[in-house]
Parts: C-alpha cells; structure tokens; sequence
C-alpha cells in the first residue's frame, strides 16, 4: 500500500454564531496518498471548502475553529500547531489554489511579483532569482509570452490566465499537496477542461498529490483516483473512483450521479433531482443527517446516525441499508447532536 | 459504467417522507422589527431618552421657568450657580442662564427639525427626478453636487446669510439648501436601480403614471434608508446653526441659541467658566442622541447585522471549545 | 493615463468657472442689488449713483460678470469698500497661516488615525477599536469651537501652559518656538475632528479589504500576518481612503475656519466670518474662490496618487476608476 500523506481523522470544525457553536464538520476521516487525487464532492454548504480551510488552518482567519480530531500530514498533526509553525507549511508543503481565479490574485501587485513571494519566502530566493523562476514557472503553467505576463497586473489577464498564474503561485516550492477547492467551477467550459489536464499533466510531472474539491460528479470522474462524498458535515460515501462509479451506495450517492446529464443511470434523457435542500449548518435533523431527502428511509434513520458501513475493503458509506450486511468497521461514537 | 448494478433497487424513489413543516405564521412587518431591535439597542434607546427629554423640556420652558429669556436683570448679573432663584446662575447681564438653555433647546431642535424635513423634501424629488428620467435633469443635479462639493458648506452658509441678514428663516434656508444632496443622492442611486427592473416596465404597460410609479417606490423601497439619513441630518444641522450662531452669523440677540450663549460665554471665559460649558454640554447631548437614534434605526434595518456578543464571551467559546486554540 | 488626467482637469475648470457664476450671481441677488450693499446708505442719491457708475455697477450683468472674470484672471482680485485695500494684499498671508494650521491638524490627524484604524480592524471589538468608536461619537457630536473653549479655559486660563490665542506672542513674530506653542491648542482641536473622520474610514476600508480573496491566497502562500496586513490589505485599503481625503477637504476648511475664529488665528477662515460681518463681498467671493480651487487642485491630486496605487486605473481609458 501506498505511503499516507495527508490522513484526517475524525475532523470537527465549528463556527461561533447567534446560536452558539454550529458544527460545519462533522468527524470526517479521510486519507490521501503520495502521488495520489482525492475528489472531496457534495454540493455547497457541505462543508467540503471548510475541510480544506481546516487542513490549511486558515480557518482560523475565517472565524472558524478545529474542535476535535487530528490532521496528520508526515505524522506531523497540524491541527496542533501554531499559526506561526504553519506559516512554514503553508505554501510550501501544502499550495491551495481556490475557486475565483479573479478575486484571488492581488489587484495591486504583478503577477511575477506575486508568484516570486511564495520563492521567496520559503526557497531563500532573492528578489532577480525569484523573478526569474517565476517565469518559468508561468511557462511550465502553459502561458505565452511569459516575460511579458510576469510585469502585468491581473485585470489585464483573461479567467483561465488567472487560474493558471494561480496555479503557478500554487506550485511555486513544489508542494507535496495541493488543495484545489473548486478550481474549474468559475471558468468557462472549454477552459475548464485545459486547467484539469494542466493540472492531471503537473501532477504527472511533479509527483505531488491532490486534494480537490468540487460540487461536479463529472469533475470528479475525470481526475480523481479516490472519491469522497460528503453531505451536511459529514462523509457518507468514500472509496475508489471505480467502486464510487459502479457500485454507488449511499442514496446520497446515487442521486447525485443521476442528476449529471448524459450519464447512463439517467431515465430516460430526464434530469433527475433529489427533493429538498441540504438543511443549513446547525439545523440537522436527528439520525441520519439524509434521512428527510433520503427516498430509502427506515424508522431507524431518524432515531440513529449510521455508522460507516464497509461495502468491500476499499469501499465505505455511512447508510443503515447496509447494516449487518458486509463487515462493519469504524463504529462511529453514539448518536450525535449538533 | 453504469449503476445498474448498484445494491439498491431505483424504483423506491417516490417514497414520501416530508420535511419538517416550514413555520407558516405571517412574517411581521418591518416597523415591528426594526422596534424590536431598535428597543434592544441600549444606546439607541438611551439616545431616544434624552431627545424627547430636551424636547418636553423646550415645549414646556415657559412653565418651567418664570424667568424671560431675554429679561436683564442689571441687578444679579454674574450670579454663580446654585444662587437664590437662578439654579445655574445669570450671565453678565443678569439673564437666568437656565431659562436661556431651555429657550436655545427650542430653537435648535425646530432648526434641527426643520432643516432635516426641508432636505428630505427636496433631496427625495430631486434624487427622484434625476434618477427615474435621467438625461438633463441629472447632467444639472450632479453638476450642482460637484460644485456643491468644492464650497465648505460653511462658507456657502455665511455668504448666504451675510446677503440676505441673519434671520431664522434663511438660516432654515440655506441649511436645508445645504444639505439636501445627501438624500437625492442616495434616493437617485436607489432610483438608478429602479429603472433597470422589470416591473417598471409592467406597471407603464397596464397605465400607471411615471409620478405613480416613482411615489409608491419613493414610499416603499427608499423610505427607510431616507429615515435614517434624515435623522443624522437633524444633528448635523444643529451643530451647523450653533456654529453659524457663535460666529455672530446665525441667532441674533436678543434670541437666544446654545451657539450665541458660547460666543457670550467666551468673552466672560475668566468671570464664569462654567457658563461656556452648559450649552456646549446641552448641544453634545443633542447631537449624540440623535445620532444614537440614527444609528439604531440603521442597524434594526440591516438584515445582516446581527447581534454582537461581547468579545470576552468570544473569547470563552474560543477557549472552550477550540482545539487549534490560536 | 494622460487622457484621464486632461479629462479630470477640463472637469475642474468646469467647475470654478460654475462656482464663480454661483457666488457672483448670489451677492447680485442680494436684497436691493450689490449697489445697496456696496454703498453705504447715507449717500446722497446724486453721489450714490455716480459711485455706482464708477464701480461698473449699473451695467448688465453679464458685463459685470466679464469684467469681474477678466480682472480675476490676471490676478487682481479687488479691492475693499471700506479702507479701498487690495484684497490679494489681505488675503494672501492668511493663505499661508491657513496652511501651517491646517497642514499640522491635517498630517497629526493622518498619523494617528490611519494606524490606529488599520490595528482596530485587525482587532474589531477589542478594547482599542471601542474606546476609538467611542471617541468617534464624541469627536462627531461635539461642536468644534466649544472644544477649543474648553481646551482654552483648562490649558491656558487655568493651567496656563499654552497661549489662549493668536499666532504670535507679540514681538516674538520670528520665533518658531513661540509659533508652535500657539498652535498646540488649534492643531488639537481640528485633528480632532479629522481623526475621527479619518479613523473611520480606515477602519472600514481595511475590513473590507481583510475579507477579500486575495487575502487569503496570501496566507495561503505562508506569509506572514503583519506582512499580509501592511503589504497586501493596506495598499488595496489606501485606494478608497485616497479618494475619501480629497473629498473631504471642504469640511476641513471649514473647520479650521471656526477653529481660526475660536484662537484668534490670523487665517483666512477668520478673515472671512469678519468680512461677512462687514459684508465686503468682493473678500468673500475671493475666499470663495481660493478654497474652491484648493479644494478642486486637492481632489485633482487625490485622483492621480489613486491612479498611481491602483494599476487598473491606468488603463480605463474613459476616465472612469474602474473599481
């Protein structure tokens, strides 16, 4: 088996609001491997984009907090350190690049000069050799005329450019992970396809592994070799793309690949939808957290919170349908209110 | 692929299992909201206190005084406070300072008042006209802001009043004339948007007149934000009249205002000291209540203001339940 | 960039010339005409008139106007009625007492106000952000002259640390020692009043800035928090607050006006609440117009330092700030 680079177990984050705390996520475990890209899917609201504020801990800044669990990276548990050990991770070991490319680069500064930062920070890089690497790096990232984008600012750069000078900052100290939270989701879709075969060609390239997060099963189908689904906090599904795809289990689940257009569980050309809305954090209802949309509920859905079930080794949902069927593994703690 | 195989058969999905029924009571209006935050807000509420306070006290300063404001009494001139009959004492001439206060409260909440009235009046239909027909109208209006802009206000208020003298009605005047681009300004952004929904463009089609359309939306879309405006305005104005008053341009003896007692004061600084710190005191008390008021009725409107809790129980949550802790 | 800039200043001009025509026509609407408040009253109507037509006073206005206009341009700013002195002669060394004063209350106020808000948005809530809201409501409600007087009747008639007013203690006209005593007392007055201002807007500028994405993509890149505030926030902050300091300069003299006349100061806010008192208009409209191009000169140049800190200013080519 593989070496584990990134392994979170058992994650809870929480916000402050009116109400007291509200949980955004909700013991989630999920693993990434060397090399490897893991799709973190479910729609918003999920607590997907929290999952990866927290690995970054950047969640601090965003008026969230770590409550529990731990998020080992080479053993390290970075849920225990200080921002100011952080620092040193971040951008270095562990890039993020985030949904809207536009907004996510400085107005202010160059291109170059942004890219340079990250060189310069982490690789003790003085200002001409960072400017240097910076082009290449936007050449490594696919865009023309490289000497000429590093001097621009962003307004002069078209969605796509954007996200691959993103890109480029991202990959700046060669990361071992890289955080991706929706990043196609703002672009055109001609260009979304370029950014994902830039990103599956760098991963080839670079060797680094990828957590991405996305609201698209097509997405997800495309580039990951794991996927986990996450619902209202919580993970109900997770396993291998091919096991996700073929062997869908969680109702969950299944409405969401029948809801892609064109896909072949499809009926009959109609778009499938699930019914209801995913309930907004701190107002989960009993049991388990899909039982009011869930087309399968039992009376035991409403009482109990599922368990993670195993559907084979490499295969896992969160579902009473499959109670007491395969094995059991993992028993979560008991019922949990939020 | 295919999720054919899947362990679940597909043809169950029509069970019907309902979500929690949605509460269907009637929302209450916004009047009722925004008292209900506006009552929770202390300063707010404070704020509220002590403008009706000054404001009984000024309807009812000549049953609360025996004393004429402007009665010489060349007998107890520069009495200290607390002396027989005069609470806090007279001033140079022997005029009951007390009874000078509360006459200045009524002239400069009427100004306030006034001026705050006459601004929204005119900044409504002017930010109204210019933003629902544009063209002309508005080339004029922003060019009159611009050069509005590049006068202190000051200044445009004593040229005005050195004109055309210094009486109360042109003090209203040139106040209001002053101050009213605030309110067209935010009423014509308002009316900008306007423009460009649809609705607009249905109520022309079934007949509704231009005036109809711009009144009910003046009523319903732009009242509150104007409520708002217009409440801070009463405060500015009156700082404006104490200001225009203490320069000798504004209330003429033997009137008498909060500004006009300073100016007196000033030349009697080494005499009574404490006779320049009432009215001041009587202005700062004014102003902040009424921009206490001003603030809480924009905070109970905000939808997205919320309460917010003190930073010391911020701070225990974090300890409590933080496990990063940072 | 160069086009923007020649837009902006045919604005400008556009501007003064709208606001002579406005002060003019305002003292020719004046009750009886500028001839009654020109002349004093006890003339006969026989030297009353000649006067008049001396003064160019019985021609159309438009003609007056002109003339007025045209005497403006090549400098010559009028004269008094009473004494016949040359208003450029009155006006032009209150200018320069104008400026120390405003410039000292102007540069104190930035220096404590842009820092301070900028640590209050990093801290909201904390004890520093709420004693500076509360000085806020204080600095806003309070009228600006009674502080002075208060400020005068404690430090200088009680305490007796600084002089109660004017510019100079007299015969001490050179001494730069001296001059700054008199101007602790008006600089603390004025700076007030911008601060609370100034302190407000940096505060909100830089909350709105900490929440946007780029923000985060800097902590994202391990940068450190006092460099992603005081290199990342705080040039996209500085741009709103740019704008802000040039819009608010009317109010400024116009403060320092009232502070002028409270301290005895020998500016030309004081010079024009006396002239209004004697009503000598051709002062006033000078004053007028000398702040009104101050003001448009200090809004001008508010626009270019905006276009240097915002690069996406440089390429709308319409003018407009795109932001």
């Amino acid at each position: 088996m593989a070496e584990k680079l990134l392994e979170i177990r058992k994650l809870t984050t929480g916000f402050i609001t009116e109400k007291g705390m509200v949980k955004a996520t909700d013991q989630i475990s999920i693993a990434v491997d060397k090399g490897q890209t893991v799709c973190l899917v479910g729609e918003s609201g999920s607590g997907k984009s929290v999952t990866s504020l927290a690995i970054m801990r950047l969640i601090d800044y965003a008026g969230g907090m770590i409550l529990e669990g731990n998020i080992n990276f080479h053993g390290q548990d970075l849920a225990a350190k200080t921002q100011e050990e952080m620092r040193v991770i971040r951008g270095n070991k562990i890039a993020m690049i985030f949904q809207d490319p536009m907004s996510t680069l400085n107005p202010v500064f160059t291109i170059g000069d942004q890219i340079a930062e990250s060189l310069q920070l982490h690789q003790n890089k003085n200002a001409k050799e960072a400017a240097e690497m910076a082009v290449g790096l936007l050449k490594l990232v696919g865009i023309p005329a490289p000497e000429i984008r590093a001097k621009q600012y962003p307004h002069e750069l078209s969605g796509g450019m954007s996200q691959r000078v993103v890109i480029a900052i991202a990959l700046a100290c060669n990361p071992e992970l890289l955080i991706a939270d929706e990043p196609t989701t703002a672009l055109d879709v001609t260009v979304q396809a370029q950014i994902l075969d830039l990103l599956r060609k760098l991963q080839a390239e670079l060797g680094m592994s990828i957590l991405l997060i996305t609201h698209d099963m097509g997405v997800a189908a495309e580039i990951a070799d794991r996927i986990a689904v996450m619902y209202a906090g919580a993970i109900v599904e997770e396993g291998t793309v091919e096991e996700i795809f073929d062997h869908p289990s969680h109702p969950y689940t299944i409405g969401l690949l029948q809801s892609i257009p064109g896909f072949e569980g499809g009926r009959g050309g109609e778009l499938y939808t699930i019914k209801g809305t995913i309930p907004p954090i701190g107002q989960l209802p009993t049991g388990c957290r899909f039982h009011p949309r869930c087309p399968h509920a039992m009376e035991v859905c409403s009482m109990k919170e599922p368990p993670d079930f195993m559907i084979t080794d490499d295969h896992r949902a969160a579902c009473w349908l499959f109670q007491g069927k395969p094995v059991q593994a993992d028993n979560k703690d008991e019922v949990r209110q939020a | 692929m295919s999720i054919g195989q899947s362990q679940l058969p597909t043809d169950s999905l029509k069970v019907e299992q309902g979500l929690p029924a949605a509460e269907l009571k009637r929302p209450p209006g916004p009047w009722v909201i925004l008292w209900k935050k506006f009552s929770h807000n202390p300063y707010a509420m404070s704020g509220l206190f002590v403008l009706l306070f000054f404001i009984i006290v000024a309807i009812l300063a000549p049953v609360l005084t025996k004393y004429k404001p402007d009665a010489i009494d060349m007998m107890f001139p520069n009495l200290k406070p607390g002396a027989e009959g005069h609470l806090l004492g007279t001033d140079e001439l022997g005029r009951d300072i007390l009874t000078r206060l509360l006459y200045s409260a009524r002239i400069s909440l009427s100004i306030g008042f006034t001026v705050a009235f006459a601004s929204v009046v005119v900044g409504s239909i002017v930010g109204a006209i210019s933003g629902y027909f544009g063209g002309w109208v508005d080339t004029i209006f922003m060019r009159i802001v611009d050069v509005t802009n590049s006068v202190p206000t000051l200044f445009l208020n004593i040229l005005v009043l050195a004109i055309f003298g210094s009486e109360v009605k042109y003090m209203i005047l040139i106040l209001a004339l002053t101050s009213w681009m605030s309110i067209a300004r935010l009423v014509r952004g308002n009316f900008l948007q306007l423009r460009e929904m649809q609705y607009v463009e249905a109520a022309r089609a079934i007949g509704v007149s231009n005036w109809g359309i711009i009144f009910r939306h003046l009523l319903r879309n732009a009242s509150f934000p104007i409520i708002v405006n217009a409440t801070l305005m009463v405060g500015g104005a009156i700082l404006s009249e104490s200001a225009l008053s203490y320069l000798g341009l504004g209330i003429q003896s033997p009137a008498t205002s909060w500004g006009l007692m300073l100016s007196n004061a000033q030349e009697f600084m080494l005499i009574d000291p404490l006779q320049a710190v009432y009215p001041g005191l009587c202005i700062l008390l004014v102003v902040l209540a009424v921009n206490f008021i001003g603030d809480g009725i924009r905070d109970g409107l905000d939808p997205r203001q919320q309460v917010t809790k003190s930073r010391r129980r911020l701070d225990k949550w974090r300890k409590n339940y933080s496990k990063s802790g940072n | 960039m160069t086009e923007y800039l020649i837009r902006r200043v045919l604005q400008s001009v556009l501007v003064i010339f709208l606001i002579t025509i406005v002060t003019f026509l305002l003292i020719h609407a004046a009750p009886g005409g500028p001839t009654q408040v020109m002349l004093s009253p006890g003339l006969s109507p026989e030297i009353f008139k000649q006067q008049a037509h001396n003064l160019g006073l019985d021609k159309p206005i438009y003609i007056q106007y002109i003339r007025w206009i045209g005497d403006l341009l090549q400098g010559d700013l009028g004269y008094t009625f009473k004494n016949h002195l040359a208003v450029s002669d009155l006006l032009l060394p209150r200018i320069g007492n104008t400026f120390i004063l405003m410039g000292a209350a102007w540069l104190v106020s930035l220096i404590i106000a842009i820092p301070w808000g900028i640590y209050n948005s990093t801290k909201v809530y904390g004890l520093s952000d709420q004693s500076a809201s509360f000085i806020s409501y204080i600095g806003f409600a309070m009228p600006t002259f009674w502080f002075g007087i208060l400020l005068q009747q404690w430090f200088s008639l009680k305490l007796d640390w600084f002089p109660l007013s004017d510019m100079h203690t007299r015969g001490k006209e050179g001494d730069i020692g001296d001059l700054f005593m008199h101007l602790v007392l008006p600089i603390t007055v004025l700076a007030l009043g911008f601060l609370v201002s100034y302190m407000k807007y940096a505060r909100a500028s830089m909350l709105e800035v900490l929440d946007q994405d780029y923000i985060r993509t800097a902590r994202a890149k391990g940068v450190k928090e006092r460099k992603v505030i005081f290199h990342h926030a705080l040039r996209n902050a500085l741009i709103p607050i740019i704008t802000v300091l040039g819009m608010d300069l009317p109010i400024l003299v116009g403060g320092a006006a009232l502070t002028e006349s409270v301290f005895n100061w020998p500016g030309m806010g004081r010079l024009y609440v006396q002239m209004a008192t004697q009503r000598e208009y051709s002062v006033l409209m000078a004053i007028t117009i000398v702040t009104a191009v101050m003001v448009v000169l200090g809004n001008l140049l508010a626009d270019i330092l905006y276009a240097v800190v915002d690069p996406r200013v440089k390429l709308s080519k319409q003018g407009g700030k795109a932001a």
